[in-house]
């Protein structure tokens, strides 16, 4: 009867990791982490989002509902330092009270989205806005582009003279 | 019979470098490629007409967020193929593994670079717009996936359950990726694909792309050296012990 051990054999049976509990942490986080930025997103999407010309027409851009309006910022509208202007949509317009001066680009002819809601008074309807944010499409152009292409013109008409 | 023969000690002293002739030459690649895109992203390429300075975020960002899709992506793969009984390895395993660390790394350089990039344009480091929510929503699912990874068990029990997670965790990506289509966000659409760049931006943005992703391949294959290491190392030692023990009884 052979008594001898065995030979040691590779296993893959050993625990690769030795602090199980630090995983079991990081998950507990991340399950509080996902549930606070569904829960986050859902309240958020409440505030229903409106163009300017939807406000009293469309379901939930209602007056006096706290809402997220879109519109573009009228030339030679802003004053205060931004916290009054005007935004305008498809032909519609709307004047707009914030408390603070908006940041970012935020200038004339940009597109916002203004956080608040739409009340009545005797000059008619006002967006009280609580947060300005410029909306930026995916439209990317070269600072003074005009004027880039005016001197590549102006070369390419030199070349030609010669 | 020596029992000390079969001690896998000896092994320790093999050298196994994570590097070859080939990952040398792409992390060169990568270098030369970092440098490329500093220059065209800081001195060559053109300021915004809106944004001035702030687009050069954006050579950073877009590359970044393409990284982390890719990661993933290869996650979801590699996962698929250790699932399957007929490519069952654990080589499919560490890769998943390795492409999901580096994912969660560029996944949260997105997020950062896009905070910075929101305060400078939007006026806000953060809004729970769909973009921006799905998107932190997918980085913490990855997390939690490496954090199901940690769990303990033999090695085939981590494999088996974070590859059914993988599995699942990709359905997110194209959840990110169209969710500027299926809901009103304050994020734009696809830049690259649908958007007006510049000739120089797009140029800068696209050699930002390129070079990522030797980066992402040559983090990838060194990562699941280093794991297929971690992973031998949990092997023998335990082989060791069993040797030792062995020993003891013996004498």
């Amino acid at each position: 009867m052979d008594l001898s051990p065995r030979e040691a054999v590779p296993t893959a049976v050993g625990k690769p990791r030795k602090r199980p509990w630090l995983a079991v942490g990081v998950l507990v986080a991340v399950l509080a982490g996902a549930g606070v930025l569904v829960f986050k997103f859902l309240t958020n999407a409440v505030d229903y989002y409106c163009n300017v010309d939807e406000i009293g027409v469309k379901d939930g851009c209602d007056v006096g509902r706290s809402i997220r309006i879109q519109g573009v910022v009228d030339q030679g509208s802003v004053t205060g330092e931004g916290l009054n202007f005007v935004i305008s949509y498809n032909g519609q317009s709307m004047p707009v009270v914030v408390g603070s001066k908006p940041t970012g680009i935020f200038s004339e002819c940009v597109p916002v989205v203004v956080s608040g809601k739409v009340v009545e008074n005797a000059d008619g309807r006002v967006f009280e806005g609580r947060e300005v944010i410029v909306k930026h499409d995916n439209q990317y152009d070269a600072e003074n582009a005009d004027r880039l292409a005016q001197g590549e013109a102006e070369a390419a008409a030199c070349l030609r003279k010669d | 019979m020596d029992p000390t023969a079969s001690t896998p000690s000896t092994t320790a002293t093999v050298r196994r470098p994570t590097s070859t002739r080939f990952t040398r030459g792409l992390g060169v690649a990568v270098i030369v490629g970092a440098a490329w895109v500093a220059l065209f992203g800081l001195v060559l390429s053109p300021n915004d007409a809106l944004q001035k300075t702030g687009v050069r975020i954006l050579y950073i960002h877009v590359p970044s967020a393409w990284l982390a899709y890719l990661a993933f992506i290869v996650t979801g793969i590699s996962s698929a193929g250790y699932l399957w009984k007929r490519t069952r390895s654990l080589v499919w395993d560490r890769v998943a593994g390795a492409s999901a660390e580096v994912g969660v790394l560029f996944m949260g350089i997105t997020l950062v670079t896009g905070s910075l990039w929101g305060s400078i344009t939007w006026g806000t480091y953060w809004t729970w717009d769909s973009r921006l929510t799905t998107t932190a929503f997918l980085f913490v699912t990855y997390i939690g996936y490496l954090a199901v990874r940690g769990l303990g068990g033999t090695l085939h029990q981590r494999a088996r359950r974070s590859a059914i997670l993988a599995l699942f965790a990709v359905l997110e990506v194209p959840l990110v990726h169209f969710s500027v289509k299926w809901w009103r966000p304050l994020h734009q659409n696809e830049s690259v694909a649908e958007g007006e760049l510049e000739d120089m931006m797009l140029f800068t943005l696209f050699s930002g792309i390129v070079t990522f992703t030797l980066l992402y391949v040559w983090l990838v294959i060194h990562r699941q050296r280093t794991l297929a290491l971690d992973d031998s190392v949990a092997e023998h030692g335990l082989d060791a012990a069993l040797a030792e023990r062995r020993q003891e009884a013996l004498q």
